[in-house]
């Protein structure tokens, strides 16, 4: 061995109850050196790194740091040892600033806040080329700064080796670039950095080498100048995968529904849509990018009728929407389905059988007072069936499933109920390639069937290959909307950022506004 | 660094058979007893001829054994319908701690129509008179509490909790007001003393031989399976379950929430005023602390059972065994009283919860000592 390892894990163990989250696990980093963990869903990467930032022990194996046995207890121990992780949810105190947050855990600091703590950490950042305001609130913070925050967090605790979970999965195109910069500098200075991802592209782009799980089982490491992504998808799924979406054309009908000129607040009372236009037609996918958090959920929350509006049209079918309850808007055929980051908050009731989530829309519908689990249950088998829904019986609480079985389960019974407007929003958040395939075919089934589709997503990959037409929010306003086909992810990503404005490239058409629109259609055949 | 590695570790059962529950809470009664055993012995007294007096409630040897069983019932009918209402509410997480206060607004409402209209009415329907008035004064002390949560958000358990001690006082006033206006009392009586009850609204009997069966015992049982019946088959059962695990996802589904939680709360604290009122014609006479407490003990009661009706049953029987149990055996040794059943009753909540860790999770040996080395 000509260079010593910075990390080392050998045969490492670990099961949950009788399922083995990781069997005899190798893995090892150099020193200067980015290691991407691949996987899908349940394989086990987030597992294997909680071992090394002290959350769970492994059953067996050991971990080697600069090549000495270590036992780590304890996320103190592994700060101790220089192991530092950035989770994919962020561990900050909101109300604090960015100085006080890494201060708080700090054991050199002291139990008081002292005043030059402002300087100190931001020396610190500067050192390693981080620009932070270390006076900062975090809740005052966008998604990237709360990251660049926890890096800072990290190396400040003395960290040389550097976990990152998922880091990418919140940021623009341009903010991952920063990081991706970031990650080279830390490199270059002789940090062993881990990165999860589930971007093929990233992998390629960032690291030297990729360790690739497969259902808790240690498949392979290769070097990433010998691979591709074809290969890496494989050695994932454990058999060939065709990587390519489908767009199927479909002759496309008149606007389902149209938004003209809608206004929204969000539960702060601020602005979070902003007069807003753009029109879904039947046999088209409409893709909604823009940052976490820039509307996306007021919006899909207004639709379906769960938010009041300020000032705006909503036209389904030439019929207004606008302070119809849920339940006029859902018997219009208009379904709504929001994976929140949690996965379970809205849409499915998380400690009730598959059944009856199936039937929390029609329960109501059946004869008598009392509830139909004759048909429920049958339609559980066949949802079950037909999306191959990985579960024990159809009397599971849903909370049970895994999240790709959880989001089947939604979708499911939102296509089941024969919609003509889906909205949808992160369908395939935090699943892994089979899944995510999975729901775009059943998506594009939906499409072929006419039915129009508002796709609200974070991926611009995915976007890309999927969508029709994309829409970008920046701030809750359009900033245009473009045909996918003809659109890059710099673009898109400029987009995004309120760099590019392309709302008024067309002068003759606004853009949102349909030549074929349906609005005023009602009041004419009156007159 | 050292290497310390626990002994045991904790692992998730993936299975959850009703056996085995049922095993760690018969298990979690006999370590109570057991703890109970100690304090009777420490005190003198001889565990298992107590244990054996308590059991058996002093029914067998005594000169009117019907009259226990009478006596049982009316102390078990109040608490079963009190849990079986709280469990109503509870199944929605809507954290109704005012059943004490409920309860005591029921007795005051039936109490109320007894007084006046007692001496018009005919025995059966006074009884179902007082039963109406109970539920809906009792009901509707619930439902304010509800309605407030609907319009502003506030915290229901704040606000139940101190509704108790608003009916509470009320009910004091009540008591112990002489004035010519205060229709409760009794007119013959010097001091303020509650008036009996006129004889049409004393709760009906049937009599079966020597044993009169109390009328409210069926009611309450009849309240069981409509309960059950009511949470796991009917669409309004169904709304109480959705709401209660997320009410994002009941808006969502088209439900009015906050129309749900005022009916099912009304329901829940209705109920807990008819149980008050069935009391109250039980008792044939007015009390200024008529709850026996069981808006507590229903708590304790319904989470026991884990909101399942007919683990209700079963645990109100057994506290209510407890609690008069103690009561008859302590008559026989002046070192013990009825609060001895009140700390039976927390040694077993206590062991319960413990024994439900085990039902969830087991612990095993750490296996393999290759990471030791």
């Amino acid at each position: 061995m000509d260079q010593q390892y910075a990390i080392e894990m050998r045969g490492i163990c670990k099961s949950f109850g009788s399922v083995a989250a990781n069997k005899d696990i190798d893995l090892s980093v150099k020193p200067g050196e980015i290691l991407a963990l691949l996987g899908e869903n349940g394989s086990g990467k987030t597992t294997l790194m909680n071992m090394l930032s002290g959350i769970y022990k492994p059953d067996s194996g050991s971990i080697f740091v600069d090549g000495r046995e270590v036992s780590i207890n304890s996320p103190e121990d592994a700060k101790k040892l220089g192991i530092g992780m950035v989770h994919q949810h962020f561990k900050l105190v909101d109300v604090f600033s960015a100085a006080d947050n890494i201060w708080l855990g700090d054991d050199k600091s002291g139990p008081l806040l002292k005043k030059d703590r402002y300087d100190v950490i931001r020396d610190m950042a500067k050192k390693f080329g981080f620009d932070i305001d270390p006076r900062k609130k975090v809740y005052n913070m966008a998604v990237s700064e709360k990251q660049t925050l926890e890096i800072v967090k990290v190396l400040y605790y003395g960290a040389r080796i550097i976990i990152l979970d998922e880091p990418t999965a919140v940021l623009t195109i341009q903010e991952t670039q920063k990081l991706f910069g970031v990650l080279r500098r830390m490199k270059a200075s002789g940090h062993a950095i881990i990165i999860i991802t589930h971007k093929l592209n990233e992998v390629l782009e960032i690291s030297d080498r990729v360790a690739i799980l497969r259902k808790g089982e240690y498949i392979c490491t290769v070097d990433t100048s010998a691979t591709n992504e074809q290969q890496l998808t494989e050695y994932m799924v454990g058999r060939k995968v065709e990587l390519n979406i489908d767009r199927p054309v479909v002759d496309k009908t008149r606007p389902l529904l149209e938004i003209r000129d809608l206004t929204i607040k969000n539960d702060e009372g601020a602005v979070a849509i902003d007069h807003v236009n753009f029109y879904i037609r039947g046999g088209e996918i409409l893709g909604v990018a823009g940052i976490a958090g820039c509307g996306q959920k007021e919006l899909c929350e207004a639709i379906a009728g769960l938010r009041p509006i300020e000032s705006g049209q909503m036209i389904h079918k030439g019929d207004n929407i606008v302070g119809l309850p849920p339940k006029a808007i859902l018997e219009k055929g208009i379904s709504m389905s929001f994976i929140p980051e949690d996965r379970l908050g809205m849409g499915l009731a998380p400690s009730m059988s598959i059944t009856d989530n199936m039937l929390l829309k029609k329960y109501d519908q059946a004869k008598g007072p009392f509830v139909d689990r004759k048909t429920g249950r049958a339609e559980a088998k066949q949802v079950i069936a037909d999306l191959e829904i990985v579960t024990p019986s159809t009397e599971t609480p849903v909370r049970r499933l895994s999240g790709g079985n959880v989001q089947k389960v939604l979708l499911g019974r939102e296509i089941k109920a024969g919609p003509n407007v889906i909205v949808t929003a992160y369908p395939v958040r935090g699943l892994d390639i089979n899944s995510s395939y999975a729901i775009y075919d059943i998506l594009n089934t939906q499409k072929k069937d006419g039915v129009g589709i508002l796709f609200v997503g974070e991926d611009l990959d995915v976007m890309l290959g999927l969508c029709d037409k994309i829409m970008v929010l920046c701030h809750g306003k359009v900033m245009g909307v473009v045909h996918a086909h003809k659109t890059t992810k710099e673009e898109l990503g400029l987009m995004m950022t309120g760099a590019l404005d392309l709302t008024h490239k067309y002068e003759d058409k606004p853009a949102g506004i349909a030549k074929d629109s349906r609005i005023g259609e009602n009041e004419e055949v009156e007159e | 660094m050292k290497n310390r590695q626990p002994l045991f570790h904790v692992v998730k059962r993936e299975d959850s058979r009703p056996g085995r529950q049922l095993l760690a809470y018969v298990t979690a009664v006999v370590l109570a007893l057991a703890v109970g055993a100690v304090l009777l012995a420490v005190q003198g007294v001889e565990p298992l001829t107590f244990y054996k007096q308590m059991l058996t409630m002093g029914i067998p040897g005594s000169r009117y054994p019907w009259r226990a069983v009478e006596n049982f019932i009316k102390l078990f009918v109040p608490l079963l319908i009190v849990s079986l209402a709280l469990a109503l509410a509870f199944k929605m997480r809507f954290w109704n701690i005012g059943g004490e206060g409920q309860f005591i607004m029921g007795a005051f409402w039936a109490g109320f129509a007894a007084m006046k209209l007692g001496e018009i009415l005919p025995k059966p329907a006074m009884v179902l008179v007082m039963a109406l008035c109970g539920a809906v004064g009792g009901g509707i002390y619930g439902l304010f509490a509800a309605a407030l949560k609907v319009r502003f958000g506030t915290n229901e358990t704040l606000l139940t909790l101190m509704l108790n001690y608003i009916a509470l006082y009320f009910l004091q006033f009540f008591a112990e007001t002489k004035a010519p206006w205060n229709f409760f009392l009794d007119p013959e009586s010097a001091r303020p003393k509650f008036a009996k009850f006129p004889a049409g609204a004393q709760m009906v009997t049937v009599p079966i031989g020597p044993f009169n069966l109390n009328l409210s015992l069926v009611a309450a049982l009849a309240l069981c399976v409509l309960i059950f019946v009511y949470l796991n088959y009917t669409k309004r059962g169904y709304e109480i379950s959705v709401v209660g695990d997320s009410p994002n996802t009941a808006r969502y589904a088209g439900m009015r929430v906050g129309r749900i939680v005022l009916r099912t709360i009304f329901l829940s604290a209705a109920l807990i005023g008819m149980a008050g009122a069935f009391h109250m014609s039980s008792a044939g006479v007015m009390s200024a602390s008529p709850t026996n407490d069981v808006g507590w003990t229903g708590i304790v009661v319904a989470w026991l059972a884990k909101l399942n009706t007919l683990g209700i049953l079963a645990a109100a029987l057994l506290i209510t065994v407890l609690q008069f149990g103690c009561q008859t055996a302590s008559a026989a040794y002046p070192a013990i009283d009825a609060n001895f059943a009140n700390l039976l009753q927390g040694v077993i909540l206590f062991i319960v919860l413990a024994a439900d860790f085990f039902t969830r999770f087991r612990l095993v040996r750490r296996a393999g000592k290759e990471a030791v080395k």
